[in-house]
C-alpha cells in the first residue's frame, strides 16, 4: 500500500462519511484482504466469499453514518459486518439448499485458473488460532463465532446447560486472546 | 463484581467479537463510558485482533472491487441529487453550476450561429471578389492587347513619318487620270530610291464595291508591273506595297479582289509620273 496515502482512522471515517470515494478506495485496498479472510473462514468458498465481500463493502459505504466511534474501532465494526454477512449467507435458504446437494469440504481454492493450490481454511487467520485451543473450547468458538449459533442453540446442540455454554465460551475467548498474543 | 474481574471475565473479547447478547452489550457500552480502564481493555483487544487479522489477509479477486465501485458510483450519482434536494446549504452550488453550464451552452450555440453566418457571408464575399478579380484580369488583358496594337500602330506611324522625312524618299503624286471613273481621285506614292521600298497613301478614292480591290501598278519602261493590292481603309495612312526597283510612273486600277495580272485600263483611277 506504499503509494496510497495513509489516513488516521478519524480522518478516514470523516472522509467516508462525506462520501469521499478516494477514501473508500483506500479503505478497500487496506482492509479487503483481512475481511475477505474472515469471510472465507466462515463460508469456505471463493465464489461465495466474493459475493459476501461485495455485499460487505456496499454495506460499509451505505451504513458508514451508523458507525459510532465511541463503541469501537472502525476495523472492529467492519469485521463484525463481515462476520454477520457471512453467517447470514450460511443461513440463507439458497445456501442451505445448495448444501443439501453437495457436502462442503472445508477447503478453499487459492490462486487463479488452472494452477489452483488447495488451502485448508483451518490454516488461516483466527481459525488457525482457534485450532490451537482445547477441543472443547474449539467446538464452542466454532459454533458461536464461525457458525453464528446463539447460546441457546449451542446449549441444545451440545446438550449442556445454557449458563455453562456462556461460561465456557467466555473462558475459550480468554484462551484465544492469549494465543493471539 | 469489581472492574478487574469484569475486564477479565471474557466480556471484552465477547463484545469485540460480537458474541454478546443484546442486554450484555448495552451494559458493556455503559461500563466503557463509566470506566476508562474498561474502554482501554476493549481498545487493546481490538488492536490486537486487528493486528492479527491484518497479518493474515487473503487477496480477493479484482472483479469484486470493480463491482463494488461500479455500484457505489451509481449510488453517489443518484444520491447527489437527493442531497441537493434535502440540504438547503448545498442548493446554491449545484444550481449556480447548472445555470453557469446553461449560459455556457447558450453562448456556445450563439457563437456557433454567428460563426456560421460569418462563414456564409465571407464565402459569398470571396466569390464576389473572385469574379471581380476575373473581370479585372480580363479587362487588364484587353487593355494590354489594345496597348500592344496602339503601340504597333504608333510604330508604323513613326516609321512612316521617318520614311517620309527620309531625303531619299521620292514623292509621286497620282491625281485622277483623264479617263478616271472618278476624276477627283488622288493618291500618293512614297518611293525610297535607295531601298526601293514603296509606300502608298490614299488621299481620295471611293470605297470599292464588294468583290473589287484597288491594285497599284508601277510603269516600268511602258509596261505595268504589279505593286500589290490594298484596301482603302488601311491605305488611308500609309501602306507598304511591293518593292519596286525601277519605275517611271505609278497608277491604280480597280480590279477583281486579289488583283489581276494586267491592269484593266478603263478602270484606271489615278496615275502619276516619277519626277527625275
Amino acid at each position: 500500500m506504499g503509494t496510497t496515502p495513509s489516513y488516521t482512522e478519524p480522518e478516514l471515517v470523516k472522509m467516508l462519511k462525506a462520501r469521499d470515494e478516494q477514501s473508500f478506495s483506500y479503505l478497500y485496498s487496506n482492509y479487503s484482504g483481512a475481511l475477505y479472510s474472515i469471510i472465507l473462514q466462515i463460508v469456505a468458498d471463493h465464489d461465495l466469499a466474493n459475493d459476501v465481500l461485495q455485499e460487505v463493502f456496499i454495506n460499509i459505504w451505505r451504513k458508514i453514518d451508523s458507525y459510532d466511534q465511541s463503541k469501537g474501532r472502525l476495523f472492529t465494526w467492519m469485521l463484525n459486518i463481515s462476520r454477520n454477512a457471512a453467517i447470514d449467507f450460511l443461513r440463507s435458504k439458497a445456501y442451505q439448499n445448495s448444501k443439501k446437494n453437495q457436502e462442503f469440504p472445508e477447503v478453499l481454492h487459492v490462486g487463479n485458473g488452472d494452477q489452483m493450490t488447495q488451502m485448508n481454511i483451518d490454516n488461516i487467520g483466527l481459525k488457525k488460532i482457534v485450532y490451537k485451543l482445547k477441543a472443547e473450547s474449539r467446538v464452542l468458538i466454532d459454533l458461536a463465532y464461525f457458525k453464528g449459533y446463539t447460546h441457546e442453540e449451542i446449549a441444545e446442540l451440545e446438550k449442556i446447560p445454557l449458563g455453562t455454554v456462556k461460561t465456557r465460551i467466555r473462558s475459550a475467548l480468554i484462551q484465544l486472546r492469549e494465543h493471539i498474543k | 463484581m469489581n472492574i478487574e474481574e469484569y475486564i477479565s471475565s471474557g466480556i471484552v473479547e465477547s463484545y469485540v467479537l460480537g458474541l454478546t447478547e443484546k442486554d450484555e452489550r448495552a451494559e458493556f457500552e455503559k461500563m466503557c463510558l463509566l470506566h476508562p480502564e474498561i474502554k482501554a481493555a476493549r481498545d487493546s483487544f481490538e488492536l490486537l485482533l486487528e493486528k492479527q487479522a491484518m497479518a493474515s489477509t487473503v487477496q480477493p479477486p479484482d472483479k469484486v472491487k470493480d463491482n463494488i465501485f461500479a455500484i457505489i458510483k451509481n449510488e453517489s450519482l443518484s444520491s447527489s441529487r437527493v442531497i441537493t434536494m434535502s440540504e438547503p446549504g448545498s442548493i446554491q452550488a449545484p444550481v449556480a453550476k447548472i445555470n453557469w453550464m446553461r449560459y455556457l451552452a447558450a453562448a456556445a450555440v450563439l457563437l456557433l450561429i454567428a460563426s456560421t453566418a460569418l462563414n456564409v457571408y465571407f464565402f459569398s464575399q470571396v466569390n464576389n471578389y473572385r469574379s471581380q478579380y476575373a473581370n479585372l484580369l480580363a479587362k487588364q488583358e484587353q487593355l494590354a492587347s489594345n496597348n500592344n496594337s496602339l503601340e504597333a500602330r504608333l510604330q508604323s506611324f513613326e516609321s512612316a513619318i521617318a520614311m517620309i522625312k527620309d531625303p531619299n524618299t521620292d514623292i509621286v503624286k497620282m491625281p485622277g487620270a483623264p479617263t478616271s471613273p472618278v476624276p477627283g481621285s488622288l493618291a500618293t506614292v512614297y518611293w525610297n530610291n535607295r531601298t526601293k521600298d514603296v509606300y502608298l497613301m490614299v488621299n481620295n478614292l471611293p470605297n470599292p464595291q464588294s468583290g473589287k480591290q484597288y491594285q497599284l501598278w508601277a510603269i516600268v519602261d511602258g509596261k505595268p508591273v504589279d505593286a500589290g493590292v490594298f484596301d482603302t481603309q488601311t491605305a488611308l495612312t500609309l501602306v507598304k506595297m511591293k518593292n519596286i526597283p525601277k519605275a517611271q510612273a505609278f497608277a491604280i486600277t480597280l480590279e477583281n479582289a486579289g488583283g489581276s495580272l494586267t491592269p484593266t485600263m478603263n478602270q484606271m483611277y489615278v496615275i502619276g509620273n516619277v519626277e527625275t
